[in-house]
Order: C-alpha cells, then sequence, then structure tokens
C-alpha cells in the first residue's frame, strides 16, 4: 500500500515531466514552421533543374549518360538511410531502420552484398551496435541541413557508382505529408530511372513550354552536369523533408506524453485524496472507538 | 517604358534575387553574354565568376553579384540563373574570404594524399572563396 507521501512524490515527479513534454511540443511546433519554409525555399531550384532537365532531353536524340546506365547484374549495392540525430521522435527513426533492416535483407538473399551510408547518429548507432559498420556516415546536423551535406553524400555514391564498385543506390527516408504525419518512404536513386527524364520532359510539354532551346557549350554537356546536380537536388529535398518529419513526429509524440502525463496525474490526485481520505477515517474510527472504550468504564 | 527582363537568382537553398532588368551579363563557359530582352531560348553552362544585372540606362545603375557556376535559362523574357552558391557583391565580406581561402590552402597542404572526397570539397571552396575575392576586387568593394 502507498503511502500517502510515496503518492505525493510520483504525481511531482509526473508533473515535472510534463512540464518538459509540453515544451518539447512547443519547441518542435516552432521548429516545424522553420523546417517546412526551408522545403518552401528550395523548392524553385529544384523545379528549375527539373525543367532545364526536360528541355534538354527533348532537344537531345541519344540520352545516354553514367548515371543513367543500368546495370543487369548486381554485386553491391548501397542504402542510403536518413535519420535523426536524437530520439524521442515516436516511430520516426525505427521505422527508417527496419524498413532499411529488411531490404538489406532482401537483397542479401539475392546474393547482392549491401553497403550502408547513413545520416543522423540514431542509424549509424543501431548497426554500429550490431557490428554492421557504415561505410559513411553524416551525423550532426538532421534538423539543419545545408546543401553540403547533400552534395558530400551525392559525390560519395556517385563517385562509386561511375567506377562500378556500385550498381544502385536506394534513399530512404521520411516524407513530410503534413503537419501530423509522415511517410518512410525508400526510392531508387541511381541509376537515375528513364521515368524521371520523361516526366520532366512531358511536364515541360504540358506546360506549352515547346521551344526550340539553344545550348551552350552543348546539350549534351548541359545534360551531363546537369544529372549530377539533380542527384544532389533530389538528396537536398530528402534531407529537408526529413528533418522536418523529424519534428513533426516529434511534436506528435510528445503531445501524447503530455496527455498521458495528465491523465497519470489525474488518477494519481484521486488515489492520493482516497488514502488520504481513508486516513481520516481510521482515525476518527480510532477515536470514536476510544472514547467508547472510555465511558464504558466510567 | 523600355522592355525588360525577369531576372532570378535561385540558389539551392533560396531564391537570392529577383527582380525586372534591362539586361543580364553572365560568364559562360566559353566567356560572358549579355542578354536583352527578346533573347531567343537559351540554356548555358556558367562559369564561377559575376552576373551583372542592369536596371536603367546610365552605367551607374548596375548590380553585382558573385556566383561560383551554375547554369542560365532564358524563356521569354525570363532569366533563371541557377547557381550552388551565389552571393551580392556588396555583400561580400573580404576578410572573411582572404581568410577562408588561406585556411583552405592549409587544410589542402596538410590532407593525405588518398582523401579523394575532402580534396574534391577543399578544392570547391577554394575556388569559391577566389570567385568572391576577384569579382569583390573588381568592383572596388
Amino acid at each position: 500500500m502507498a503511502t500517502l507521501r510515496d503518492i505525493k512524490n510520483r504525481i511531482t515527479s509526473v508533473h515535472s515531466t510534463r512540464q518538459i513534454t509540453r515544451t518539447m511540443e512547443m519547441v518542435s511546433t516552432a521548429k516545424i514552421r522553420k523546417a517546412q519554409a526551408r522545403i518552401e525555399n528550395a523548392r524553385p531550384y529544384a523545379l528549375a533543374i527539373s525543367e532545364v532537365l526536360g528541355n534538354v532531353v527533348k532537344n537531345v536524340s541519344d540520352v545516354t549518360h553514367p548515371l543513367l546506365e543500368v546495370r543487369e547484374e548486381r554485386s553491391r549495392i548501397v542504402l542510403l538511410a536518413v535519420t535523426s540525430d536524437r530520439g524521442l521522435a515516436g516511430a520516426f527513426n525505427s521505422n527508417i531502420i527496419r524498413m532499411t533492416e529488411r531490404m538489406m535483407r532482401e537483397f542479401t538473399d539475392q546474393g547482392v552484398e549491401v553497403e550502408l551510408v547513413t545520416v543522423g547518429k540514431k542509424a549509424a548507432g543501431y548497426f554500429r551496435y550490431r557490428g554492421i559498420e557504415p561505410a559513411m556516415t553524416l551525423a550532426g546536423m538532421s534538423d539543419k541541413p545545408t546543401y553540403e551535406h547533400a552534395r558530400q553524400l551525392a559525390v560519395r555514391v556517385m563517385d562509386q557508382y561511375g567506377d562500378c564498385s556500385i550498381d544502385a543506390v536506394y534513399l530512404l527516408f521520411n516524407r513530410f505529408k503534413n503537419l501530423a504525419e509522415q511517410k518512410p518512404e525508400s526510392h531508387q536513386l541511381l541509376p537515375i530511372e528513364h521515368s524521371v527524364l520523361t516526366d520532366a520532359e512531358a511536364d515541360v510539354e504540358a506546360r506549352g513550354r515547346n521551344l526550340e532551346y539553344f545550348f551552350e557549350p552543348t546539350s549534351e554537356s548541359v545534360l551531363a552536369s546537369l544529372l549530377p546536380t539533380y542527384v544532389e537536388a533530389l538528396i537536398y529535398r530528402s534531407l529537408l523533408e526529413s528533418a522536418a518529419s523529424e519534428h513533426g513526429a516529434r511534436r506528435t509524440a510528445m503531445k501524447s506524453a503530455t496527455d498521458n502525463a495528465t491523465e497519470m496525474i489525474s488518477t494519481l490526485t484521486r488515489s492520493y485524496n482516497r488514502a488520504r481520505q481513508a486516513a481520516i477515517t481510521t482515525e476518527i474510527a480510532e477515536i470514536v472507538g476510544g472514547a467508547a472504550a472510555l465511558e464504558d468504564q466510567a | 517604358m523600355a522592355r525588360t527582363l525577369l531576372c532570378e537568382i535561385v540558389t539551392p537553398e533560396r531564391i537570392l534575387y529577383t527582380s525586372e532588368v534591362r539586361m543580364v551579363v553572365a560568364t559562360t563557359l566559353g566567356g560572358e553574354v549579355g542578354i536583352l530582352p527578346l533573347h531567343a531560348p537559351l540554356v548555358t553552362q556558367l562559369a564561377p565568376g559575376e552576373v551583372r544585372l542592369q536596371f536603367g540606362d546610365s552605367a551607374s545603375e548596375w548590380e553585382f553579384f558573385s556566383i561560383s557556376g551554375g547554369y542560365l535559362q532564358v524563356h521569354e523574357d525570363k532569366v533563371i540563373v541557377l547557381a550552388d552558391d551565389a552571393i551580392a557583391v556588396s555583400q561580400i565580406d573580404m576578410q572573411r574570404a582572404k581568410e577562408s581561402v588561406d585556411r583552405v590552402k592549409e587544410l589542402l597542404a596538410e590532407l593525405p594524399p588518398d582523401s579523394e572526397d575532402e580534396r574534391q570539397e577543399f578544392l570547391r571552396d577554394l575556388s569559391w572563396a577566389e570567385t568572391q575575392l576577384k569579382t569583390a576586387e573588381k568592383r572596388g568593394a
């Protein structure tokens, strides 16, 4: 039976926990806005890149590039998993980690070697603990990714793809759907799928921008330099989405933690009151009993 | 009112600048190009260097930007400059750019020979700092 003081201590401790989770919830709410603004700011560049890409594809008769080359035989692939540096964000990181593990198993079963590239301390920590050393990690920047970070990742995987030491790259990250929803997704990053190009081309045509462009120096060289930029922009975008998702997931997690704490406090307060009342009743009964005993003697 | 061009300077992180201008002059791989209204549709690669925009008739109505290379697209009186890094020349901090050139040079000298990724990165930082210095000096900042 918990004593009155025990219950009181628990109430105080749940109270301070609630204060922390509530603060974290508010901090995350503020950070989501900033992260969303960053996604918005990155959109014009990504749109312009894909528009230029569409124009180039339309004007190049034979689109070939090392990054487009599909290899039938896959012997080694890279999984690029984007997680966060900090926890307390619900299933945010475990979703990505689970997805990564599942893909690893699938590829390993097919006899394909899998190399990991991780973003965020969480994924790196998880896989290191299990004895899988990531080939490359970026950490300490998950809630403020810059284009430079995206470029480092892009350069690394494109170099490896270029010299044939890997045959495909998949990108796994949480897409930011809205304030309350994040969706873990995986995409093939390399080789760049031809549908990307045809979509970009169709998009250009749909907007009636059917013009003959001049390319300098040549359309082929523009394409050759544009594709790596496209990959960089894609990675940058996923880093931003993941950052916004992280804050969204944390906000949701902290909101339910705060709600749970509130509920717990009210339950505890109730048992505290009941215990106090029980003590008083016992005391009165004792006094009454004592008084009755005295009267009997008199 | 003379015909104008809409010019946007866009970096991956944000739209740096957007305005109606009279003329855009940019440094391509093959040399400088000047874009006036009614220019034919064009896509070109830009070298690290200067992009300047002319607003009025007098020579003083220019604005200067430094970019780290990228692309330029002209489409129906709209010019989009896509740059990895871009900064208005008036915003360039000479002191900082100089320090960063020195620091990156030191780092490059100390780099072990097998770290190709880092070398590429440092070289890019170096080129960007030097580009800023060069354009800033040219415009007497």
